[in-house]
């Protein structure tokens, strides 16, 4: 009865839980939902920011060679301020912003800036311009602000079909700025449409994972019902997934464990039925015989010696028979679950002082009592009487005198105040190998007795008895020498009127 | 010496207790069926009927409830337990108190005496006839009337009726009700008193669900008034 | 524990997938160098008829064509003489201007303005009193004699050799320039600055006194 094993186990599934299969299933669903939400707004993104950029870069390149192709040069080139007047009206005309335009020939740099040197043109831009007369750009990003670098080598015609590099290579520098602000804006566009996006999956999420846990919740219920006796509990089977599988194998199972279980019943069912038809049978010829033991024992005296002893013998015998008949009887109630419980609100101490005074048990110094009045139970007197008296016949006669009977209440926290009875002995004491046993039925802890006075039933009815109470009762062993045995009964006196 | 009816089928159990209240000095009639045991009554005139309740044919509640119609003869009822519905049943139906099967014959005979047996506590002092509102009760001659007209009343109603007027308002639990009146132990069946108790409202009350002799105390039993 | 790390692993791989396309390109990146479109073709109001076009080195090792006049008389005054030969005329202002002139304008190396664009030139600084001759052989080839050695000049100084005797000849400058130096030694090769032709290099071919 300790709870002790059942606060762990009861902890971990209350953590398991806030990963549970709906959680999990949940979260699946959302990740599906949030990599292919995410992806798509990744890519349109891409899509969207790589044409903006394009055609930004298209245009600066094309109007910048439109541009260039409108001056004329000399050759060599003179730096100065023609140059770079020449330099600042490309850059006016820039497009789709203002460029700073840069000249290199030879060694004369001018720009359209204020400095003749572009610190944002790479060296491998300039490279590529020299290595081969094409156009070519390169984006750059230089203190976190996106440029566009634009080289354009020069050629010159040399006659109607040819030309040649003419070794001035203008450059363009354009920033990106507004572009940035524009590719700022896609992403928050993605951003905002992907993030109620991923709302809008929770609803299909829920919705998918309550019909995937739904099997599950009935597979749960289900399991619940068998395990609270209705072995008839069967699952609908949906479909021809898992878990339509599951649930056929649940079924199955369910059904082999109800079919052993009706066998089992059955069997114990003809098992008790037997005993008791046993006894019933038992019962009317002894009815019989009982009656006139006393015919027999009175003229016992009047007969030759072996006859009497025989007489005497059956009586005595026939009444032995009569009280395990009694108690098989009894049992067999208990095991029907026939037994009823007759209470009454009765005063205990004076319960137990009848119960031992019917059976001439005060009247010597054998049982002693501790009683203290005015404790009232609602208890049913008949079995209370067999149990006290099963108790203090069995510590009479396996244990020793004096017995003492000791009577206490003791409020438990749980609730409900117990009634204690405790019925100690002045014997050795039951042997520990006992213990376990010494409830069950013809159960004999004292091997060398052959056959004592009682039918070997006594203390299973007590504990049935106790039980039929909704109370506990416990064997054990005083610490100096002698047996104990311990009824706990919830006290309900006052409150359940019958 | 009392004269018993015994109405027992079985023919072991009969001869058993046939044999040994005889030997206590009982002279005993012993019949099969319950029709059998009825048409024996006119004719040996008992002082006490011990009745099975498990009869072929007619069984024992329907005896039980013929008898009752016609005389307030004292009725023990043979039962086994465990058929404690019968034991109810029987016991509404008129019996004043039951045996248990098997039991030796000093047992029933002893039962037997306590149906028998008179109260006889509080007779001296007192006046033949007392008067409670409409109930006049005769110690003496063992008659109760109510407004004039004399109740049937059985021996354990009368007997029970007798003790709780003996002492008006006092409260009787049913454990001393069972030891005073039926002579039991302390530990007997409480269902007697109860049974008993609703016989004898269904006779004196005017309404049996507002008893005004006989009140309830619940959880500790019974008490006579007050009026 | 097992579930544990597997559900760890599982998440790492989804924020793995979930991350790379997103973060895969925030913002503007940098890109490399990408060839858009062909040059921007200027106007360097060059005349063949009056003028010519000589081929200096620029400060990164290439050659740079600039524009001379030959208006000015004096690159005659340096004490170059052509040795008169095939159709064009000395002094003559129609048609193009003779090679042999141009090769000697070329020797006088870069004047103030092309220098003040820092160009210079490979080619030893000329010797007064050298002729150049320049002959026309059949299949686009040019031989010119030049009076100064072949021998330890550079590649450059080979290449602007190449060059201006290449664009004197031919406009489209496709023409194969043999050149033999005092020395004896002789080479040969294209010019190859023009867009759209594979870069062959000049003064690979063979060298030595062959005649």
């Amino acid at each position: 009865m300790s709870t002790g094993p059942e606060s762990g186990p009861v902890l971990g599934r209350a953590r398991v839980r806030a990963f549970g299969l709906r959680t999990r299933l949940l979260l699946a669903f959302l990740l599906v939902a949030a990599v292919s939400a995410g992806t798509t707004a990744a890519l349109t993104y891409r899509e969207a920011r790589n044409a903006l950029l394009e055609t930004a870069q298209d245009t600066a390149v094309t109007s910048f060679r439109e541009q260039v192709q409108q001056i004329g040069v000399g050759l060599p080139v003179q730096g100065g301020e023609d140059l770079e007047e020449l330099l600042r009206g490309i850059a006016r005309r820039g497009k789709p912003h203002p460029w700073v335009v840069f000249a290199e020939y030879g060694s004369v740099r001018a720009s359209s800036g204020e400095n003749p040197v572009s610190t944002v043109i790479t060296p491998e831009l300039r490279r590529a311009a020299r290595a081969n007369p094409h156009g070519s750009f390169e984006r750059v990003v230089k203190d976190g602000v996106p440029y566009l670098t634009i080289a354009m080598p020069t050629v010159f015609k040399t006659g109607p079909y040819s030309l040649l590099p003419s070794g001035l290579v203008l450059y363009a520098v354009m920033p990106m700025t507004d572009e940035q602000v524009n590719v700022d804006a896609l992403l928050m566009a993605a951003r905002d449409g992907a993030l109620p996006g991923l709302a809008v999956a929770l609803i299909p999420g829920l919705i998918a994972a309550r019909s995937v846990l739904r099997p599950v919740r009935e597979l749960r219920r289900a399991a619940r019902n068998m395990g609270s006796g209705r072995l008839d509990t069967r699952i609908p089977v949906r479909g021809s997934d898992e878990l339509a599988d599951l649930a056929r194998t649940f079924n199955e199972s369910a059904g082999q464990l109800e079919r052993t279980v009706r066998e089992l019943r059955e069997a114990e069912e003809r098992a008790r039925r037997f005993a008791s038809d046993v006894s019933h049978e038992l019962r009317t010829p002894l009815a019989g015989m009982l009656a006139v033991t006393e015919v027999l024992d009175e003229d016992a005296d009047h007969l030759d010696a072996d006859t009497a002893r025989a007489v005497r013998l059956v009586s005595a015998e026939t009444g032995k028979l009569a009280v395990l008949v009694e108690d098989l009887m009894e049992i067999s109630r208990f095991d029907a679950r026939a037994a009823e419980l007759n209470t009454d609100e009765i005063d205990v101490a004076e319960a137990i002082r009848k119960t031992l005074s019917n059976r001439h048990w005060t009247d010597d110094d054998r049982v002693r009592t501790q009683l203290p009045d005015g404790i009232r139970a609602r208890l049913d007197p008949r079995r209370f009487d067999i149990v006290i008296a099963n108790l203090v016949g069995n510590a009479l006669r396996h244990g020793g005198a004096p017995v003492t009977v000791r009577l206490r209440t003791e409020a438990r926290s749980a609730g409900t105040p117990v009634l204690i009875t405790e019925v100690m002995d002045s014997g050795p004491g039951i042997r520990t190998d006992s213990l376990p046993h010494i409830f069950d039925r013809f159960y004999k802890a004292d091997a060398a007795r052959i056959r004592s006075a009682g039918s070997g039933l006594g203390l299973a009815i007590t504990l049935e008895n106790v039980k039929l109470h909704g109370g506990t009762i416990r064997a054990g062993n005083l610490p100096g020498a002698g047996a104990v045995f311990t009824l706990e009964i919830p006290l309900r006196a006052e409150g359940a009127g019958g | 010496m009392p004269r018993v009816l015994l109405i027992e089928d079985d023919p072991s159990v009969r001869e058993g207790v046939e044999l040994g209240l005889r030997r206590r000095g009982h002279e005993v009639r012993a019949a099969a069926t319950g029709e059998a045991g009825l048409a024996a009554m006119a004719e040996f005139r008992p002082d006490l009927l011990l009745l099975d309740l498990m009869l072929p044919g007619m069984n024992g509640v329907q005896v039980c409830r013929q008898v009752r119609e016609r005389s307030q003869l004292p009725i023990i009822m043979l039962t086994a337990r465990g058929d404690d519905f019968d034991v109810v049943i029987g016991l509404e139906a008129g019996a004043d108190d039951y045996i248990v099967k098997p039991a030796r014959t000093e047992v029933i005979e002893a039962r037997i005496r306590a149906v028998l047996r008179r109260l006889d506590d509080g007779g001296a002092g007192r006046p033949a006839i007392e008067f409670y509102g409409e109930l006049a009760i005769d110690r003496v001659g063992l008659t109760v009337t109510k407004a004039g007209r004399p109740l049937a009343l059985a021996p354990s109603e009368l007997k029970l009726l007798l003790h709780l007027a003996a002492a008006p308002e006092q409260v009787f639990s049913r454990q001393q009700l069972l030891e005073h009146v039926w002579e039991h132990s302390y530990h007997a069946d409480a269902r007697l008193v109860d049974a008993c108790v609703a016989r004898l409202r269904g006779k004196i009350e005017d309404e049996a669900g507002s008893p005004r002799y006989v009140q309830t105390l619940r959880g500790f039993g019974y008490r006579f008034g007050p009026l | 524990m097992r579930r544990a790390r597997t559900r760890r692993r599982a998440a790492a791989v989804a924020a793995v997938a979930v991350a790379v396309p997103l973060l895969g390109g925030c913002g503007i990146q940098e890109t490399d160098v990408i060839e858009a479109g062909g040059p921007a073709s200027v106007d360097a109001f060059f005349n063949r008829d009056s003028e010519m076009l000589l081929f200096f080195r620029s400060p990164d090792g290439g050659l740079s064509p600039v524009i001379r006049t030959t208006g000015s008389s004096t690159v005659f005054g340096d004490g170059y003489a052509e040795s008169g030969s095939a159709a064009q005329n000395p002094g003559d202002t129609d048609g193009p201007v003779p090679t042999e002139k141009v090769v000697v304008a070329l020797l006088a190396g870069p004047r103030k303005e092309d220098r003040a664009a820092g160009l210079t030139t490979s080619l030893p600084a000329a010797r007064p009193g050298g002729t150049v001759e320049v002959e026309l052989l059949p299949g686009g080839r040019v031989t010119t004699r030049l009076p100064l050695a072949l021998e330890g000049l550079d590649s450059t100084a080979v290449r602007q050799l190449t060059c201006t005797i290449a664009y004197s000849q031919d406009a489209d400058g496709q023409v194969v320039v043999e050149l033999t130096g005092q020395d004896g030694a002789s080479t040969s090769g294209t010019c190859g600055l023009a867009p759209g032709t594979t870069g062959n290099v000049p003064g690979t071919a063979t060298s030595g006194g062959a005649t």
